[in-house]
């Protein structure tokens, strides 16, 4: 038996239909990110799961107990916002220290529980701050620590990266995996950001329309996309001769298609071509080797492997 | 900050004269010891304001208005509450009629609510009692009280209360724990301009006031129809005095920009 399962969830704003029916097994200890472009359903899965939206139709079960049934003040779920949604009038100690204060949890206890997981997410020096003092990467470490000291069952992230830099959010995509490994705890992830749902999930759920385009891990789903939504949402495609290739996987040779570059774009680690063929435009996409590389206007003939 | 033009300076200068010059020439007067409005003077005297002191009617019509605007804005303050957290975050039937009733004292020219409410009292055994004058200046003081408080309501996310549920607070909780310290800066500011309103108001209230629950407008109003000294100058120049001295206190506790626009807390 799986620990959270979505059976036949649905949600119905009026005539639109959010998401339509909607199932989906998670295992303990699993980060399962729902990705998809906006108005895709995920964030309403999510809402549905913290039981701020109430589902249409369909169950959702934590180790096989009806959750629909359980308040959302009585669910135990941590849940990190997009906003963050810190307390704006309590400084970090204090937000960090609501829940355990809900849960009854004795002060001495509750400063060393608090303490620990400042420390957990690198905020061991902030205690006395308020958010409105710290930068969004910060608020960020503040709103993931509040959410998992009352150890919660399941940890609901809605697109907690989305507000910081691009450098920053990486540096919070390493931090946040390893911060999931170490305390283990149940993950949802919800994200439009496909290079976040890669490098964080042991599976993804691509969403599209309020439905389940493809469930599996990041690289099954790159390597071998169910639907044409689900590639061109993964990354980039060609559609050569029928087929679908990535980018990165064709590269120039002796013979094969023939082609004429029409750009090339330099991006450090790699190039980016566009070449001109019978079959349409292809992007190309070769690692930086240091190697001389074809040039503009060129000449080339463009291989790939058959899958 | 861009500097203003010679053009506009002298635009300046001249609208902050002619917002200040009628307060300063009460100021001025209220020291001549002539028996009459006196302006220029060049002859100085306390004597206007030790008058205050044969007046005790003036006294008691001051810490009448005081109680009177404390009394009503609260009252207005503690209704507007609940109702801005159920217009600016609900939608409901009827909840624009709700708005329109609740703004509603704002549209009706004063002098009509005074002459209503004087009958309506009067109907009731209210009449020139001091809680007429509560009932009548919740009545006016409401909108002001409810647009902060529904400006507060209106921005606030509503995530943060999630996250407060989430954590297993309860819907109690909420509302004291968060829901509440976010909108106190809204809270605030309307008590305020609720008050000033209330301690202000003289066309309504000089129909409802009886001898005896005279606030100090209606005080004021009534002694310069019968009266041409500068007794009214020196209580001027005094409430003039108490207002500055009150509103350098509250910036220096609170901050004048917060309370007028009503910005919280955090800066949002």
């Amino acid at each position: 038996m799986s620990f959270l399962s979505l059976e036949g969830l649905s949600k119905r704003f009026g005539t639109h239909t959010a998401v339509d029916g909607l199932t989906l097994s998670v295992e303990k200890g699993e980060f399962v990110s729902l990705l998809g472009p906006s108005g895709c359903g995920k964030t309403t899965t999510l809402q549905m799961i913290a039981g701020f939206v109430e589902p249409s139709g369909g169950a959702i079960r934590l180790e096989g107990r009806d959750l629909l049934a359980v308040k959302p003040a009585k669910r135990g779920l941590g849940i990190v916002f997009q906003s963050y949604a810190l307390f704006p009038h309590m400084t970090v100690v204090e937000n960090v220290a609501f829940g355990l204060e809900m849960q009854g949890v004795a002060a001495a206890e509750r400063t060393r529980r608090v303490g620990e997981t400042l420390e957990l997410v690198g905020l061991g020096a902030f205690t006395g701050r308020y958010p409105r003092q710290m930068s969004g990467g910060q608020q960020q470490r503040v709103a993931l620590a509040r959410a998992l000291v009352i150890r919660p069952q399941i940890l609901l992230l809605d697109e907690p990266l989305s507000n910081l830099d691009a450098k920053l959010r990486e540096e919070m995509q390493i931090e946040l995996r390893q911060i999931q490994r170490t305390v283990g705890t149940t993950t949802i992830l919800v994200t439009h950001d496909q290079a976040e749902a890669m490098a964080l999930s042991d599976r993804v759920v691509v969403m599209n329309h309020g439905r389940a385009e493809q469930i599996g891990p990041p690289h099954e789903a790159y390597e071998r996309p169910a639907t044409p939504f689900v590639a061109n949402f993964l990354g980039r495609t060609n559609l050569v001769n029928g087929t679908t290739v990535r980018p990165e996987k064709i590269w120039f040779a002796t013979s094969g298609l023939a082609g004429k570059v029409r750009t090339r774009i330099f991006q450090g680690n790699h190039w980016l071509y566009q070449v001109e063929t019978a079959g349409g435009l292809v992007t190309v996409i070769r690692q930086n080797t240091g190697e001389a590389m074809p040039g503009e206007g060129e000449a080339v003939h463009l291989a790939w492997a058959a899958t | 900050m861009s500097k203003n033009g010679p053009v506009a300076l002298v635009y300046h200068t001249l609208f902050v004269i002619f917002m200040l010059a009628p307060i300063l020439v009460v100021c001025f007067v209220a020291f001549t010891p002539e028996g009459y409005l006196s302006f220029p003077t060049d002859r100085w005297s306390l004597r206007w304001f030790y008058a205050i002191g044969r007046y005790p009617e003036f006294i008691s019509a001051f810490w009448r208005s005081l109680w009177l605007g404390a009394l009503s804005s609260a009252i207005a303050v503690a209704f507007s509450v609940p109702a801005a957290l159920a217009i600016g975050r609900h939608r409901f039937r009827g909840r624009d009629a709700m708005t329109a009733l609740f703004m509603s004292p704002l549209m009706i020219p004063h002098v009509v609510l005074g002459i209503a409410f004087l009958r309506f009292f009067t109907e009731l055994g209210l009449g020139g009692t001091f809680v007429g004058l509560v009932l009548a200046h919740i009545v006016v003081v409401l909108p002001f009280a409810l647009r902060l408080t529904l400006a507060s309501a209106v921005g606030l996310d509503r995530s943060i209360e999630h996250a407060a549920i989430s954590l297993g607070a309860s819907d109690r909780t909420v509302l004291r724990r968060i829901t509440l310290p976010l909108v106190l800066p809204g809270l605030i500011s309307g008590s305020a301009l609720a008050f000033i309103n209330s301690f202000d108001e003289v066309t309504m209230t000089v129909f409802i006031a009886a001898p005896g629950t005279e606030t100090l407008p209606v005080r004021m109003f009534l002694y310069i129809q019968d009266n041409i000294d500068p007794l009214v100058t020196s209580v001027s120049a005094v409430v003039i005095a108490v207002t500055v001295l009150a509103l350098i206190a509250l910036d220096r506790a609170y901050g004048l920009e917060r309370l007028l626009v009503g910005r919280s807390a955090d800066g949002r």
